[in-house]
């Protein structure tokens, strides 16, 4: 009787065992793999190119292309939520960018902003690989009368949210500039947000 | 002698405009930060401004705008100055034109209000993986623990038979 007893507890150790093996590895490849970060050496340099291009009129952007990451994406326009924070394209609409609207157009004298979520819960989303552009890596906007702005990354850095570089993004510029923010660094379980944003800095070129 | 007396009075009025361009071109307002995040404070500065003039008058025009606003100190670096509270400002860029109190104008020039801080740009569920590895931890644990008390059992009964 004891063997019998001793042969049901291995069954029940064996099972809880397994079971607790399979719940760890299906955890385990549950949990997304991070963002890609901006390496050190691709950190903008601070002043901006000089202009080499004459600045288009006011059109607004209806699409982005990053060759180099394989991001081709509708652009919506997108202004600021009731606290004054940048608003982001709907969850329920990862692949799409927004474009903000309060600002200059790709292409005018000025920064034009774009933004886009990194992941969702469906997985990587429109701006997951931002952190891997590289200076000279190109981004074309495509702009509601037709003309393509074209975008050369000056650089890419990561910064925490709470010390957002708001003049280098929204701030003045003599040059046509393009800035595109996600998120980034370390993801928050508590409160269920990303430490950082990563900023992608490029400038206009023929 | 009329083609040269028209000449010459040119040439005169050329040189005192060349003299006096540099003045006017003097006249100057500053807006410091240029960009602010909405809610945020900006100093407006006519630097060209006499303060025995008389107060200087900014009119801020902008998006959902169109303000004037007094300056209230002498700037330190001389002309006049304001601050400008940018609470319940839309989001964009505004022109500010200063007039100095004698009438004269003092320039103009803009600034940005911007969102606040970065954006909320991350969807990932907080909890993706947690929960199944914290029970399939438990799990483990318990079968490890299992195992001992079956081993030591196992131990005793041996002895015990001996």
């Amino acid at each position: 009787m004891p063997w019998r007893r001793t042969g049901w507890t291995v069954t029940v150790i064996a099972l809880l065992g397994t079971t607790g093996l399979g719940l760890v590895a299906a955890g385990l490849a549950a949990a997304p793999a991070p963002p890609p970060r901006p390496g050190a050496g691709v950190a903008p340099t601070g002043s901006p190119p000089a202009p080499r291009v004459p600045p288009l009129p006011r059109a607004e952007p209806v699409d982005v292309r990053i060759p180099a990451i394989g991001v081709r994406a509708p652009l919506v326009p997108v202004g600021a939520d009731a606290e004054g924070k940048l608003e982001v394209p709907p969850l329920e609409r990862p692949t799409v960018a927004g474009w903000y609207q309060h600002g200059v157009t790709p292409g005018e004298t000025g920064n034009a902003v774009l933004v886009g979520h990194v992941d969702s819960p469906a997985g990587p989303a429109v701006f997951f690989d931002l952190g891997r552009l590289r200076p000279g890596d190109t981004v074309r906007i495509t702009r509601a009368d037709a003309s393509v702005a074209t975008f050369a990354v000056d650089g890419v850095g990561s910064y925490p949210k709470d010390r957002f570089p708001t003049d280098l993004v929204y701030g003045p510029s003599g040059t046509a500039g393009l800035r595109l923010i996600t998120c980034g660094g370390r993801f928050d379980r508590r409160t269920g947000n990303y430490v950082d944003n990563v900023v992608v800095f490029a400038t206009r070129v023929p | 002698m009329k083609a040269k007396t028209v000449l010459v009075s040119a040439a005169v009025g050329v040189g005192l405009g060349t003299l006096l361009l540099p003045g006017a071109a003097l006249a100057e307002t500053i807006v410091s930060p240029a960009s602010t995040p909405v809610g945020g404070t900006v100093v407006l500065t006519a630097t060209t401004c006499n303060p025995k003039a008389g107060d200087a008058i900014f009119r801020v025009t902008g998006p959902n705008r169109d303000q004037n606003v007094r300056s209230t100190t002498a700037a330190a670096g001389g002309g006049l100055s304001a601050e400008l509270f940018t609470a319940g400002f839309t989001l964009g860029t505004y022109t500010v034109t200063a007039t100095c109190g004698d009438g004269s104008s003092a320039g103009s020039a803009t600034f940005t209000v911007t969102p606040i801080g970065g954006a909320p740009a991350g969807g990932r569920d907080a909890g993706d993986g947690v929960g199944t590895l914290a029970a399939g931890g438990a799990l483990l644990g318990s079968a490890a623990g299992g195992a001992v008390i079956l081993a030591r059992r196992r131990r005793h009964m041996a002895a015990a038979a001996r």
